[in-house]
């Protein structure tokens, strides 16, 4: 349960609109109990009076009062309900941002390296399924389980107070065991399947995966059919394992449902000896076991809930295990620079964990103002020494001191969002006209004047589509808007025909006025202009 | 990030598709018609036990109450109750017990027919599909199947079943209660389709904010790296708020209407049952001077009160479990539209001609082309003796693939015939390898023993050592019994593609066809690849390739140059 501590904690920040919603549920259960309870009540009152009226003696009965109950619990059991799921809902949905800037918060103070591990698009839609498992936590369990214990003590006050105290504590005890087999028993039957279902799940994709990238190879042997059956064993075990869960779900909310059932009984065996003493009266006899058998419904969401907790845990551990905060790669600073000097590496290793060095002995200086090109063939290893100048990556040995720097990686990332917020992640300050200019110079000025949502233009799947080329150019604006004094590019242009590179370094040129330019590519057509160049071999 | 996000919503289904899907889903019931049965019949046990216990609450009542019966002689009836609780809860056990069985069984119909389709669709076409995407299909989309079948479908005819046994009794009881209770059973198709509606405009809106939240947010997370260079990433937190924040309040408007379906179901169900209990205590009382009310007594009254409620149950349950069909009305129409996709592959190997010699390869006037407009391949006829080294070049797209694939059977000709050593393609195993390699989780032997199970330790060593994978083997602890990706380290695609060469050592295939074998391969790779082939041939085995490379070209004892649709010596 440790797992759920820092999300629970997020979830109790909110406890006006916890309680709030706490209350309308309990108000909407309440009511359904009522109803029922109060309507048996009325009805055995009435046909007691009823009895006496047609044996010709005077009686009386007060209809006012049970009858408008009746009415009244009719319609605030329908208004609770609604005002409640209305409620919890807006609830929910306010958990969920809460629970996303958080993670957000804490994977962006996680180590960059690490997270290179995790950004897979398999690791990506596992992320969005942990956290949607932690937002209804409130909703799906810790409201139903802490209402139905509150219920459940109201209905036992309820029966020491018209019964006696003996059969207050009989009916507590079935009571309490319905409960713990509702919850804390479906959750010691199913948490093991439940936390490893997700893992299955994940074990029997690969699998899929592998299968269907060896189609053409299995199938040349011959042995498409064996390994389908291997597969479809492994998925039937997967299916039968959750069938499994929700069987003992399935009887665990049978059982909790049969004692909730027998307290009504022993209820009412109870009351009739208190009856036939004389200490209870026929109507109030019947409202305890109607009572009891309103909890019924009380407890019906609980096991189905239970019986996910253990995959919410093993969501819970994973989110914590994978955002948790730590150092971050010490940034290369500008202390010890020399003057006149915009970055200097001596001596530096470049190597990814568990991998053999790219680089070893490196060494780099740079001058202010200096433009050096960097070529290398794909696969040379360029792009790391990029990350690592730029500070991506940890260099393994050696020191790297360097100025503030700007760097576009190979990668041209966009986000689903305007053009404007794209080009202001670059330079927070910029004017329009400062956007518009450095548009102008990308030659993306025309192609976005014509949009009708002009700097406001939406870009990613909703929005519209850039090409390759432009998407680049985008980018490369944003570097270009941002002030710091050294600029490192890799591949920058990517994706643009000959003439737009052309021209388009050629603008360059004025733009980097006065700036370090460090650029890196395949080939010296690929550069912008440089007063040296350095080669990677290998 | 600029990509195009993968949308899984089937909203936009027309009402063709919608039936289509219908009929789909309604055939894996057929399937699994047996356990759909049991299910209901084990509610329907339930049910009737729940009308029995009602029964007898209010036969003990009444004559505890009105008779004064002493408890000591209501002893039979109490025990008669407990038995009715023990049957509700065997029923309600079953039910779902059944409903779980179901479910496991629909989902492995529906995953053997996505995997027949796969083979009869053939690895050419299967592979335009990402593999991705073909294992949502076989994973995800047949899971969302599973609420449908364990809880809607049965659901469906429970709450038409026990309503019925409900209705019958209290007409029975007191016709005027019934006709109250029957004066909401014409409401009750509206009920369903109000409550259908609402649940289905609620999942789609739930569905779509969800997605456009997981989007904004994941779109964040993937480019985290970037908003950390440029110093962003407080201010992409906060714009993940207000975004969140935006969407929360446009997706409350249409709840709070979404809510209100449900909640008219709610209060009819309410409603009802003040009204009876209101009636029942006017009859009691003897105000209601006409219709049957005078014959009633507190057993019946109590009755009919204590079944109200069970009445609108079903309904009730039904309208939670509304989303279950939804959810797989979209998975499967997803599926049927894969299985949908036409299949020409299993042509191939059932071409019945066994004639031609034993000891080459035939092709006769073999024709083929994927669009009418295209032929890739025109009246081609060519013969290879059996241990040639053929090795196909040409320009790209002028059919040295389709070549290769007509030979291994992978896809039929459209005119002509293949003979492969006086027998159908496809119809005896051999030796592929494309262009990427293939290996799954697990050990050295395991990948290897994946096309020939029953291989030796020592035939799979040499098999390794015979594609230079060697070194990399002994520097693994436990040989070919260690796993071949190690702390996260996999093979590189060379290693990979080297993996899959030897399993064709391995097996020691008469005929091996090879699709660039050593294209994008770095220099280590080639060479090993070279060698091996060199291996091959020397051995005796017909080799077939598609190639630009020399060192290959100068391996073959014969060059075909595969262009325009046609092929001749080069």
């Amino acid at each position: 349960m440790r797992e759920l501590k820092p999300w629970l904690d997020l979830i109790f920040k909110r406890p006006g609109r916890l309680v709030v919603g706490g209350f309308l549920i309990l108000a909407t259960l309440l009511s359904g109990i009522a109803l029922l309870a109060v309507s048996g009540w009325f009805i055995t009152e009435t046909a007691l009076v009823g009895l006496l009226l047609a044996a010709g003696v005077a009686a009386t009965i007060n209809l006012y009062v049970p009858g408008g109950a009746i009415r009244f619990f009719a319609v605030s059991r329908t208004v609770f309900r609604y005002l409640e799921r209305v409620y919890n809902h807006d609830t929910v949905l306010r958990l969920l941002t809460d629970i996303r800037v958080a993670l957000f918060r804490r994977l962006s103070q996680a180590s960059r390296i690490r997270r290179g591990e995790l950004s897979g698009a398999q690791w990506l839609s596992r992320l969005t399924s942990d956290v949607d498992a932690l937002d209804t936590l409130y909703l799906r369990l810790i409201a139903p389980a802490a209402l139905a214990g509150l219920v459940t003590l109201a209905v036992v006050v309820l029966a020491a107070v018209l019964f006696d105290v003996g059969t207050a504590l009989l009916v507590g005890l079935l009571l309490v065991i319905a409960l713990l087999i509702a919850t804390v028993g479906v959750y010691l039957r199913t948490w093991r399947l439940s936390a490893r279902q997700s893992d299955r799940q994940e074990d029997l994709r690969t699998a899929v995966i592998e299968h269907i990238e060896g189609f053409p190879e299995l199938t040349a042997a011959g042995r498409t059919g064996k390994h389908a059956a291997w597969l479809m064993r492994q998925a039937h075990q997967v299916t039968s394992e959750q069938a499994k869960a929700d069987t003992r779900v399935g009887w665990h909310l049978a059982g909790s449902h049969l004692l909730v059932n027998l307290s009504a009984v022993v209820a009412l065996w109870a009351g009739f000896a208190l009856f036939q003493a004389g200490t209870v009266s026929g109507p109030v006899l019947v409202l305890l076991p109607i009572a009891l058998l309103g909890l019924a419904e009380v407890y019906a969401m609980l096991p189905d809930a239970f019986g996910k907790l253990g995959a919410t845990l093993a969501s819970a551990s994973r989110l914590n295990r994978d955002c948790r905060e730590d150092k971050q790669p010490g940034t290369p600073k500008a202390a010890g620079l020399p003057p006149e000097t915009a970055l200097l590496a001596e001596n530096i290793s470049v190597k990814h964990s568990g991998y053999a060095p790219l680089f070893t002995r490196f060494n780099l200086e740079i001058e202010s103002g200096e433009r050096v090109g960097i070529l290398g063939h794909s696969g040379s290893g360029k792009s790391s020494l990029a990350d690592v100048l730029a500070g991506l990556l940890r260099h393994a040995h050696g020191s790297l001191a360097r100025t503030d720097c700007v760097y576009l990686t190979q990668k041209t990332v966009l986000f689903e969002d305007t053009l404007r917020a794209n080009l202001l992640l670059g330079s927070p300050e910029a004017s329009d006209t400062e956007l518009w200019g450095i548009l102008e110079q990308m030659e993306l000025a025309e192609r976005f004047a014509t949009e009708p949502d002009q700097l406001d233009t939406w870009l990613g799947s909703a929005g519209s589509r850039l090409s390759g080329g432009e998407a680049r150019r985008v980018a490369l604006a944003r570097v270009l808007l941002n002030p710091a004094p050294l600029v490192i590019l890799d591949e920058p242009f990517t994706g643009l025909d000959a003439e737009t590179r052309g021209r388009v370094s050629k603008r360059m040129e004025t733009l980097l006025e006065g700036k370090t330019v460090i650029s890196l590519a395949h080939g010296s057509e690929a550069l912008p202009g440089t007063d040296r160049v350095i080669y990677l071999s290998g | 990030m600029a990509e195009p996000s993968a949308n899984g919503g089937g909203e936009n289904t027309s009402a063709a598709d919608q039936k289509a899907v219908k009929g789909w889903l309604a055939d894996l019931a057929r399937g699994s018609r047996l356990w759909i049965r049991s299910t209901v019949a084990a509610g329907t046990v339930a049910g009737i036990a729940t009308i029995i216990q009602m029964v007898l609450l209010a036969r003990i009542i009444h004559l505890g109450i009105i008779d004064e019966v002493p408890v000591a002689d209501l002893t039979p009836l109490f025990l008669g109750l407990i038995l009715a609780l023990v049957v509700r809860a065997l029923g309600q056990g079953f039910q779902t017990r059944f409903a779980a069985r179901c479910s496991e069984q629909v989902r492995r119909d529906a995953r053997r027919q996505l995997h027949k389709h796969w083979q009869a669709t053939g690895p050419v076409e299967l592979g335009q599909s990402s593999a991705g995407t073909l294992a949502r299909e076989w994973i995800d989309h047949v899971e969302a199947l599973h609420g449908y079948f364990a809880r809607f479908l049965p659901q469906m005819t429970l709450s038409m079943i026990v309503p019925l046994l409900i209705l019958a009794l209290v007409f029975w009881l007191d016709w005027l209660a019934g006709i109250f209770l029957l004066l909401s059973a014409p409401l009750i198709p509206l009920f369903m389709a109000l409550v259908g509606m609402g649940a289905e405009k609620l999942n789609q809106q739930h569905f779509e904010t969800i997605s456009r939240l997981s989007g904004q947010f994941l779109d964040k997370v993937r480019g985290l790296t970037t908003l950390q260079l440029f110093g962003q990433t407080a201010g992409a937190a906060e714009l993940i708020r207000k975004r969140s924040d935006h969407y929360r309040r446009i997706t409350m408007k249409t709840l709070r209407v979404a809510f209100l379906s449900s909640a008219v179901l709610e209060f009819f169900a309410s409603v009802a049952i003040a009204v009876i209990a209101i009636y029942i205590g006017f009859g009691l009382l003897g105000y209601i001077t006409y219709g049957p009310s005078e014959d009633l007594t507190l057993f019946s009254g109590l009755l009919i009160l204590l079944l109200a409620p069970e009445f609108f149950q079903p309904l009730r349950t039904l309208s939670q479990h509304y989303h279950d069909r939804a959810a797989a009305m979209g998975a499967g129409s997803e599926i049927l539209e894969r299985l949908d996709l036409p299949v020409n592959f299993e042509t191939a190997s059932e071409m019945a001609s066994v004639e031609g010699s034993e000891d080459r390869i035939e092709l006769r006037a073999v024709g083929k082309g994927f669009r009418t407009d295209q032929t890739v391949l025109k009246d081609l006829s060519l013969t290879i003796q059996k241990g040639e080294v053929i090795a196909l070049t040409g320009p790209s797209g002028g059919g040295k693939s389709t070549l290769l694939h007509l030979l291994a059977g992978f896809m039929a000709p459209d005119t002509g015939e293949v003979h492969l050593f006086g027998e159908a393609p496809g119809s005896f195993r051999f030796g592929w390898l494309g262009q990427k390699g293939f290996l799954v989780q697990g050990t050295w032997a395991d990948n290897l023993r994946l096309t020939t199970p029953d291989a030796s330790d020592i035939a799979i060593e040499t098999a390794l050592r015979n594609v230079g994978l060697g070194s990399l083997l002994d520097s693994r602890q436990q040989g070919i019994y260690s796993p071949v990706s190690e702390e996260g380290q996999g093979l590189s695609g060379g290693q990979a593609r080297r993996l899959s060469l030897a399993r064709i050592f391995l097996a020691d295939y008469d005929l091996i066809l090879l699709d660039e074998p050593t294209a994008g391969l770095d220099s280590d790779s080639e060479v090993f690849v070279l060698e091996a082939l060199h291996k091959l041939a020397v051995a005796g085995k017909t080799l077939v390739f598609s190639t630009h490379h020399q060192a290959l070209l100068t391996l073959a004892n014969r060059v075909l140059l595969v262009s325009g649709g046609e092929v001749r010596d080069a």
